[in-house]
């Protein structure tokens, strides 16, 4: 302890480099969350589940009583949406089926397989005000890794950036640290999705280096375009809000309405197939959604689409 | 030893709490930083030592659940907790002016100093938005947030140095 008191200036300085050199090499991307990481989230994790179920238990009896007339309306809306809905769905899988149908025919694989999901409860939100991080109670316990989709069932939420083995931590697509290959599905245009600090508190985010020439509108569904290792096509980001043409004049932006409410998520899904869907996919640079199957189909298609 | 872990303790409620329920009362998008103003009354009423010492744990907690490098946030503590230290010298404890100052002042030197190393370098030079849009609300409501915050800490103090001081008396150390 005398030791102690006499170098005190010392000790500190030199913390200060290790924290230093530290917060340096560990910038990027870690895989998995390190054995501290692991020992804090066994410690935390019960503790956020316990506080965040209380939290939206409180609120949801509060909002219950608010909005108890408005709930009444809505479910009859929705009620005669889910008809509509079920007969459209009906119509769809006889599409399906002739697709599935035809594709066999052509020697193709599927374009949009069907996904196996996990669920997760949000636990805990990053403590301060410069990200969009959050933290849902899934880790290797339920076979989710990095890098796999976050998804709500109305779009894209993130992707999980560390996993621990009972918590993961998810980068939401509003934060800045976030880009997503993104389509409009009306035209074609292709362009990144990114999240944006002036956008993120209003719920907001951006799509980046979209050709000029496009036809790009208002109330166009943006869907991932499939040209990530990450993020397969065809999953519904948002829809836009506004196009703006860039000062340089030869690319335009367009703020994102995300289809995801991101003020009020509580539970999503994990996509799980990604790890290996990937693992399938390491030797080759295709876009993910293509088997090896179609390689050469591929290119192809993905031409067809920007034009 | 009983310090050290109702400190630990203290620091994860801090975390699970400041996650979770603070999110529900955020003030324009904003939420007030309790690990902070922890910090700044850990040091206010022990030092620069302890206050490093919280900082650092406190910082580095945030660091291995949220953060994307480990180290950064608990470097930033730790200084900020051996910085409030100095006042430590000659402030009158049952005085809640200088722990809202304090946490009026280094909320606004913590957060621009995390715009200045992560913002700044992704490519954004937008300072004059983040000042009006984050940092000035989040001073203002860490100000309301270290007069509550501080009055539990000083219990919590007060209750473990009663213990201490009664050890001490009961094994004649001083």
């Amino acid at each position: 302890m005398k030791f102690f008191e006499t170098y005190k200036k010392q000790i500190f300085l030199l913390l200060i480099i290790f924290l230093a050199a530290l917060a340096f090499f560990t910038t990027g991307s870690r895989g998995g969350s390190g054995p501290l990481g692991s020992a804090a989230g066994f410690i935390v994790t019960p503790l956020e589940h316990l506080s965040s179920s209380i939290t939206s238990a409180v609120g949801q009896a509060i909002s219950s009583l608010t909005h108890e007339q408005d709930l009444a309306e809505e479910n009859e809306e929705l009620r005669a949406q889910v008809a509509l809905l079920e007969e459209e769905n009906h119509r769809l899988s006889l599409y399906e089926e002739e697709n599935e149908r035809l594709s066999s025919l052509l020697d193709l694989a599927q374009k949009y397989p069907a996904y196996e999901t996990t669920g997760a409860y949000v636990i805990a939100k990053d403590p301060g005000n410069w990200f969009d991080v959050f933290l849902i109670d899934a880790g290797w316990n339920k076979d989710v890794m990095t890098d796999m989709v976050v998804m709500a069932p109305e779009g894209v939420i993130g992707r999980i950036t560390e996993s621990g083995p009972i918590h993961s931590q998810v980068l939401s697509i509003l934060d800045s640290r976030s880009s997503v290959s993104a389509m409009s599905l009306r035209t074609g245009d292709l362009g990144v999705v990114r999240g944006d600090y002036t956008l993120m508190n209003d719920g907001l985010c951006r799509m980046e280096y979209i050709d000029a020439d496009s036809e790009i509108m208002t109330g166009d569904e943006i869907v991932t375009s499939g040209l990530s290792d990450i993020f397969p096509a065809g999953l519904t980001l948002g829809y836009v809000q506004e196009v703006v043409t860039d000062s340089n004049g030869l690319t335009k932006y367009a703020i994102i309405a995300p289809a995801v409410d991101f003020k009020h998520i509580s539970s999503v899904l994990v996509l799980s197939d990604q790890r290996l869907r990937q693992e399938g996919q390491t030797e080759s640079t295709l876009p993910p959604s293509s088997e090896d199957a179609d390689a050469s189909s591929a290119p192809q298609e993905q031409g067809g689409d920007d034009a | 030893m009983r310090r050290c872990i109702t400190l630990f303790v203290v620091l994860i409620c801090n975390l699970a709490l400041q996650s979770t329920l603070l999110q529900h009362i955020a003030v324009m998008g904003v939420v007030p930083n309790t690990a902070l103003i922890i910090i700044l009354s850990m040091a206010l009423l022990r030092g620069s030592t302890e206050g490093a010492a919280v900082g650092l744990f406190a910082g580095l907690l945030q660091d291995v659940l949220f953060g994307g490098a480990i180290g950064y946030y608990a470097l930033l503590g730790m200084v900020s907790g051996y910085l409030a230290g100095k006042f430590n010298k000659g402030f009158y404890r049952e005085n809640y002016f200088m722990p809202m100052v304090l946490s009026f002042i280094a909320t606004f030197l913590y957060e621009s100093c995390v715009f200045l190393t992560l913002i700044l370098f992704s490519g954004n030079l937008d300072y004059p938005y983040f000042l009006t849009h984050l940092i000035l609300p989040e001073m203002a409501y860490n100000t309301v947030f270290s007069i509550l915050v501080y009055r539990i800490l000083f219990s919590v103090n007060s209750a473990i140095e009663e213990r201490e001081k009664a050890k001490r008396r009961l094994f004649g150390i001083k």
